[in-house]
């Protein structure tokens, strides 16, 4: 049996003059937002996870970043570049809140142990058959980059052009690039490395 | 030919892969490709390198993902609140236009809802404009004006498939920071509270300001550990089919101490509720999950500081 919907404020509800400037329906932005939700959460959970923060934290910064999309719209703020935007709220609370757990968590251990952890996740049965090795190779390497580095990669995976990858983590075009050049090279290296035997 | 310095350098090579070439130069790096197997190998490898990369991204993180139905439901409900809550907020922010702060404004205010005949609202409006100035001393029983329970809609399966962790949910830093505000509770004294469901989300009560208040840590005989029996007792009788949920949601919204009374049939708390492991004088407030303090960022977000208990789960995890 389903109870419908009760708010015992509904006496308190009464139309709330709003003024000329906000022209959309809010219902409309809830709806694109909810659709941004469906069509980023996942790319955004990876690479808040990326920051070695645990899932439930990866996924209440996640709710936060849409939750501050949502205020975004309805300000009739710029509709351009929402990936951008997107991945840039959520690089900025994914630091604030590793940050805060680095805090909190000081005096009881090591977070960069945490986050080794994670990056050392047993090769599923797939990648053990197939170049099992490599992976695990390339993880160790990843894990050595500059954490800027680290970051340009994951944005890049998530499908982020340059510019939008500049703008999320606040630097130039060029350092990009550069930085992006020097970790393929590295990782390619790796792999060469591996392939004859160095 | 292709003489070793002209060859496409790593870089203009990435940027051909992926697309960022600059105009003039997308055609001259084609027509070396074309003509060079040494940098088309390269090239293949780049691209070799990318898609391991890809697959050691996706296959280290992917696993973690948890269902996004949970999240995605969690969401909706936030977005309904804002939404209701930014045109709440928007309205006193467009009158304070015209009357800059000071208690003449809430008069103001006061004298024109009076005209408009809602005086529900001008409670509700007095209670929050006049927060700054005078708190209202929250108690066991939650502001009935501010705080009169809100539900959201759940089937009784829902209410009793709940996973523990539901029930220990978590009030984000925002919301709880609206909840105090409202309570006129100064910033430096929300260590001593507690954000409480009025109706609990065991119960079907929904994350929302008017069914939140802050409850004192340091009350000797209704606290929330009593609150909690309560709550827990209800939810029992309502999934066995004892009690109807629209009942407990009503009763413990009206007066929760009178609820305990009429389900526990007695009139003081029942010594098993009243104990608890609870130590209002704990320094480390975190340990008990009362209200840490929230930070701002720069996109102006409150971000919620971690807490050492697991707070809920969401679903699929
Ligand atoms: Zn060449």
């Amino acid at each position: 049996m389903l109870i419908p919907p009760r708010n015992f404020a509904a006496e308190l509800s009464f139309p709330i003059p709003t003024p000329a400037a906000v022209s959309e329906k809010p219902c409309e932005i809830e709806c694109e937002v909810i659709s941004l939700f469906d069509q980023f959460r996942h790319p955004l959970l990876r690479y808040v996870l990326s920051f070695g923060l645990s899932v439930h934290d990866a996924e209440e910064v996640a709710q936060e970043v849409f939750l501050a999309l949502f205020r975004h719209l309805q300000r009739g703020k710029s509709r351009r570049n929402l990936r951008g935007w997107i991945f840039r709220v959520a690089h900025n609370l994914a630091l604030k809140q590793r940050a805060a757990n680095k805090k909190l968590h000081a005096a009881l251990d090591d977070d960069a142990t945490v986050v080794q952890a994670k990056l050392d996740a047993t090769p599923n049965p797939e990648e053990q058959m197939t170049s099992g090795q490599t992976l695990q190779r390339l993880r160790t390497v990843l894990r050595a980059l500059p954490e800027q580095d680290r970051c340009c990669l994951a944005l890049r995976a998530e499908g982020l052009r340059y510019r939008e990858i500049a703008a999320t983590l606040g630097i130039s075009l060029g350092s990009v690039s550069f930085s992006l050049t020097r970790s393929l090279a590295r990782l390619g290296s790796a792999e060469k490395g591996l392939r004859y035997g160095r | 030919m292709a003489d070793e310095e002209l060859h496409v350098s790593d870089q203009d090579l990435l940027h051909a892969a992926d697309g960022e070439l600059p105009g003039g130069r997308t055609r001259r790096v084609r027509a070396h490709l074309a003509a060079c197997w040494f940098c088309r190998t390269r090239l293949a490898e780049l691209e070799a390198t990318i898609a391991d990369f890809v697959r050691v991204h996706r296959s280290t993180l992917d696993p973690q993902l948890p269902c996004a139905a949970g999240p995605r439901a969690l969401l909706k409900s936030r977005l309904a609140h804002a939404a209701t809550q930014s045109g709440v907020a928007r309205w006193p922010k467009f009158l304070q236009f015209f009357f800059p702060r000071g208690s003449v404004a809430y008069v103001a205010v006061a004298l024109l809802f009076l005209t408009m005949g809602s005086l529900p609202i001008i409670q509700h409006f007095a209670l929050l404009s006049s927060s700054p100035l005078h708190p209202i001393e929250s108690a066991a029983v939650p502001n009935r004006t501010l705080t009169p329970g809100a539900t959201r809609p759940v089937s009784i399966n829902d209410v009793c498939s709940i996973a523990h962790e539901e029930v220990v949910r978590e009030v984000p830093a925002a919301l709880r920071q609206q909840v105090l505000h409202e309570y006129g509770i100064a910033y430096a004294r929300a260590q001593d509270y507690e954000i409480d469901f009025l109706i609990a989300p065991r119960l079907g009560g929904a994350e929302d300001i008017h069914n939140l208040w802050p409850e004192p840590y340091t009350l000797p005989t209704w606290n929330a550990h009593v609150k909690d029996a309560l709550e827990e007792h209800l939810h029992q009788m309502v999934c066995q089919g004892s009690l109807d949920l629209r009942a407990a949601q009503r009763d413990i919204s009206t007066d929760w101490i009178a609820a305990y009374k009429k389900y526990f049939h007695t009139e003081r708390p029942l010594a098993t509720s009243a104990a608890g492991e609870f130590d209002p004088a704990d320094p480390a407030p975190e340990n008990h999950g009362v209200i840490s303090r929230a930070r701002i960022d720069t996109a102006g977000q409150f971000v919620r500081p971690r807490r050492q208990i697991a707070s809920y789960a969401l679903a699929g995890t």
